[in-house]
């Protein structure tokens, strides 16, 4: 079965930026959110998405929220996510990590960084 | 009738009352150039309060105007956004043209083979034909074109990527909107403490909009070494470390 991304990201140009990287690099099956709430409708709309790519600062629901959402029910806690973040400092990477994240990116990323991670999250599957 | 114990009494009040006087004497011009002072600084600080207070109404306002430069830098980023895609997209067009051109020049030095097989090296015909062979061979040209397009292709790539600066810039400014709300709410209250009006009513009536469910990095930073990435990957192998380590431990304890 063929990866089908969930993009979510509350700026536009990210999102685009992360689309556009995945192309790219050969995935053009993909979906898009703005937020976490958005990003768990999404998800539950449609059970073809199997990896996940979020930004943490978003509001109404933050990736680290997401995280622990998808993480918390027992449909989906085995989905891949990668987070792509500003938040660079040692504290938020130990939160993601805790909250289970599979890999972590900071921003501003370059494609080699984001294929390299999704790369590596799908060999540890 | 007096006693002279009473009346010795008597002349210590009144050399007592002798040292107020004397003392009240000492005091009265200490006490008038305070009044003095006084007189002077009252204006002065109504001036601080009406400073105070018209800096904090001036407060909404940058905040408004950084929340439109981010909307501003947004819409920009998107038409960029929008040219760079126009520009790929025109590439693909371009680069179907040139697979075909490809094709035809491909069919073409079949045709061109076969010819040459069917004249003698030597003849006038073999070197004319070969002439116009050689004029038409552009393969050099072709190779040139190709690389230019990718180089092209690349460079709007590029651009894409580098506008993350906008998603990071506008962390940093809502960074400083809060810090502004927060200012503001401060000195506020600070200046609604002092009663005056005036004053009040000219803060009062001006808030700042702050979005309740805002979240942002107030420490994004534009930073594209491979240093910041690579620090990450250490924190992140080390914590996996520590996990798989945890994991080893609670299944042999």
């Amino acid at each position: 079965m063929g990866l089908k991304f969930l993009v979510v990201d509350d700026s536009v140009t990210m999102r685009r930026i992360v689309v556009n990287s995945l192309k790219n690099l050969g995935y053009n099956d993909y979906v898009e959110a703005n937020d976490g709430n958005d990003a768990l409708a999404k998800l539950n709309a449609d059970s073809s998405v199997n990896f996940v790519i979020t930004d943490w600062n978003m509001p109404n629901m933050t990736g680290l929220e997401l995280t622990q959402a998808i993480r918390g029910d027992a449909s989906k806690n085995n989905l891949p996510i990668l987070m792509v973040t500003t938040r660079g400092v040692k504290e938020d990477i130990v939160q993601a990590l805790q909250a289970r994240v599979n890999n972590y990116v900071v921003k501003p990323f370059t494609p080699q960084i984001l294929k390299e991670k999704i790369d590596q999250i799908l060999a540890n599957l | 009738m007096q006693t002279p114990t009473n009346m010795s009494q008597i002349f210590d009040k009144l050399n007592d009352l002798k040292d107020i006087f004397r003392f009240g004497e000492r005091i009265v011009p200490i006490i008038q150039s305070l009044i003095s002072f006084m007189r002077d600084v009252v204006p002065l600080l109504e001036s601080i309060n009406t400073s105070i207070a018209d800096s904090t109404s001036q407060m909404p306002k940058a905040a408004n105007q950084i929340n439109n430069v981010t909307s501003a830098t947004e819409l920009a980023t998107t038409e960029i956004l929008d040219l760079v895609d126009d520009i790929s997209n025109e590439l693909v067009v371009v680069d179907g043209i040139f697979q075909k051109i490809l094709e035809k020049r491909s069919k073409k030095d079949e045709l061109y083979k076969k010819l040459f097989e069917t004249l003698n090296k030597d003849s006038e015909e073999y070197k004319l034909i070969n002439e116009i062979y050689q004029l038409d061979d552009h393969n050099g040209i072709f190779d040139d074109i190709k690389s230019k397009m990718q180089k092209i292709n690349d460079d709007t790539y590029k651009i894409t990527l580098s506008l993350q600066v906008q998603d990071i810039t506008a962390q940093q400014l809502a960074a400083v909107t809060h810090l502004i709300e927060q200012v503001h709410g401060k000195l506020a209250s600070l200046v609604n403490d002092i009663e005056h009006a005036e004053i009040k009513d000219k803060i009062t009536d001006k808030h700042i909009v702050i979005d309740e469910h805002v979240s942002f990095d107030p420490n994004a930073r534009y930073d594209k070494s491979e240093e910041r990435q690579q620090t990450v990957d250490n924190i992140v192998d080390d914590q996996k470390r520590k996990a798989s380590q945890e994991e080893i431990d609670k299944l042999f304890s």
